[in-house]
């Protein structure tokens, strides 16, 4: 068999977790610049006023308002994206209990 | 190997890095570096503020829709312009690092800049690379408080600054400059000022080279545009080693020894913390500190410069290296053709559009002795002033324009969407689908638009 780095094998076992710093950097920050362009790319079909009176006319959101209030929810919902796929990713001896 | 262990106990939450402390340097290079700093940041902290004809010449004017952009004022339905733009910057990206490798990184990447400007502050107010070591390390004196605050002050000072700045770019910055003293900004404004502070603050300070080895999706895919012909650079292992270290007039050739003298000042100024002797490395953002520091021990030694420079992978391993190559052709063509494709778009922008969408509920109407077709017709102002639209139809005889009645104001940037009638006198009516044209005209310019569009008339109206 030849010799592949990053083959797991008996002897050479999943690779250590990264650093936590890591781990939030590369879900928070993929996110935050995929929420960035949904929002620009929203944003350029509607307008956040418009939005507002077809939802909640009763609220005082202003256009920044509203950008805003789009911005952190696609980012809330890409970086949701990005936790789950972390999740699934983690390999599972990293939380095996030692047997007996 | 001692991977027995179970992993659950041997995974640390969190592995601090080790500081790095690059030392400064002084050369042609680091002369370009901050050369380029100075205009890149110029750019970015004067350009809000300047004002053409009573507008702010560079303003992505959020809150009203529309962008100012050098003379230009683009709305919403534009942005796909903006979309090229993007696709220009990322090939110009493209067509840099294929010819000399990592340009971007070393010299014009906001990351690297501002770090820059961060290091220069703390290295005036904390000291050279042995002193802030040295400061780190020692116990908290009134010395340290003192330099420590400083450098605070100094950062956070820079990094309101800049998110101020930032604002500005989408906020008319003159006006906003009136409102920060007394506080009174929108909330939208404040969180982004000081979001964009914090992460100018963060990045610049603390973060400074993890960015680029861990956040980074261009240092990761500027491989795919590297070949054996791309500058990068790199220590010339065939003329410095055997490295070590030896007096400056020993004969080292006798000793055995190589160029190298292995006084570790590549690895000292070296703002990632990497040894660029261990060859081509992800985490060079080639800044070229090494190539400069190099040059000047070179010097003090009486050697030629150039063990550490910028060359090619062909041009060490003693192959011809060509720069003109069919890749560099490949990115220009493409490069060349979107610039002229954006600049066609932007000189052919029409700032008065028309649509006609034919009513789909009723073919025709009788009306007396008239016939009529019925339209939606959807008029966009993207000038900078206001329009007056008159609307007219031609292309049959007698043909007349029944509503709209009046002309349609229209002010800047607006969309409106209006039903149109348009009738014919049952006599002259030859029946089918005939063409016709409605013009739109503006009163204030007297710009014109011309729609065609199909007038249907049945075999038998009665």
């Amino acid at each position: 068999m030849t010799d592949r780095p990053h083959q797991l094998t008996a002897d050479r076992p999943d690779p250590p977790s990264r650093p936590l710093i890591q781990r939030i950097g590369a879900i928070l920050w993929p996110s935050f610049f995929a929420a960035a362009v949904a929002t620009v790319v929203f944003f350029i079909f509607v307008d956040p006023l418009v939005l507002r009176d077809m939802t909640f006319p009763e609220m005082n959101i202003s256009r920044q308002g509203g950008y805003t209030i789009a911005f952190f929810m696609f980012w809330a919902a890409t970086s949701a994206s990005s936790l789950f796929t972390w999740f699934l990713l983690r390999p599972a001896s990293h939380f095996r209990k030692p047997q007996g | 190997m001692s991977q027995t262990a179970p992993e659950t106990e041997s995974i640390p939450l969190y592995i601090k890095p080790p500081k790095v402390y690059p030392r400064e340097t002084s050369g042609r290079f680091s002369r370009l570096r901050i050369i380029a700093a100075w205009v890149l940041l110029g750019l970015f902290y004067l350009l809000p503020w300047i004002n053409v004809g009573g507008q702010q010449i560079v303003l992505f004017d959020l809150v009203n829709r529309q962008f100012h952009f050098l003379g230009l004022t683009l709305w919403p339905q534009d942005l796909f312009i903006l979309s090229l733009l993007l696709a220009m910057a990322a090939l110009t990206l493209f067509f840099f690092t294929a010819l000399a490798g990592r340009l971007w990184c070393g010299y014009a990447c906001p990351q690297t800049v501002w770090t820059e400007v961060f290091l220069w502050m703390e290295r005036v107010t904390e000291g050279s690379r042995n002193k802030r070591m040295k400061l780190d390390k020692g116990p908290w004196t009134r010395q340290k408080l003192a330099r420590k605050s400083a450098k605070q002050f100094l950062w956070i000072t820079f990094a309101l600054w800049t998110g101020f700045t930032f604002i500005g770019f989408f906020v008319p910055i003159r006006d906003l400059a009136v409102r920060v003293p007394t506080f009174d900004l929108g909330g939208a404004e404040t969180f982004w000022l000081f979001f964009y502070a914090f992460a100018t603050y963060g990045n610049a300070g603390y973060l400074r080279e993890q960015v680029c080895k861990y956040m980074c999706p261009y240092a990761r895919f500027q491989s795919a545009m590297f070949d054996d012909n791309s500058l990068v650079i790199s220590y010339d292992v065939a003329r410095g080693e055997p490295r070590g270290s030896r007096r400056r007039d020993a004969d080292y050739k006798e000793m055995g020894l190589g160029d190298c003298i292995d006084c570790m000042a590549c690895v000292h100024v070296c703002p990632t913390g990497i040894d660029i002797r261990d060859g081509l490395q992800i985490e060079c953002i080639a800044c070229a500190s090494c190539i400069d520091v190099c040059d000047e021990v070179m010097d003090k030694m009486g050697y030629p410069r150039g063990l550490v420079r910028y060359t090619t992978e062909n041009a060490l391993n003693d192959k011809p290296s060509r720069i003109i190559r069919p890749r560099i052709f490949i990115y220009l063509f493409a490069l060349l053709g979107l610039a002229t494709l954006i600049g066609v778009i932007l000189t052919g922008r029409e700032p008065l559009i028309a649509d006609v969408l034919r009513d789909r509920s009723a073919l025709y109407r009788v009306i007396g002795s008239d016939l009529e077709n019925s339209y939606s017709l959807r008029l966009t102002n993207r000038s900078d002033a206001r329009m007056l639209v008159t609307v007219d139809a031609a292309g049959l005889p007698d043909i007349r324009v029944v509503e709209p009645t009046r002309e349609l104001a229209l002010e800047p940037g607006q969309t409106t969407d209006v039903p149109l009638t348009v009738a014919v006198p049952l006599i002259v009516a030859e029946p089918g689908m005939q063409v016709m044209t409605i013009t739109a005209t503006d009163a204030e310019t007297g710009r014109v638009r011309e729609i065609e569009t199909r007038f249907f008339i049945p075999q038998n109206p009665n």
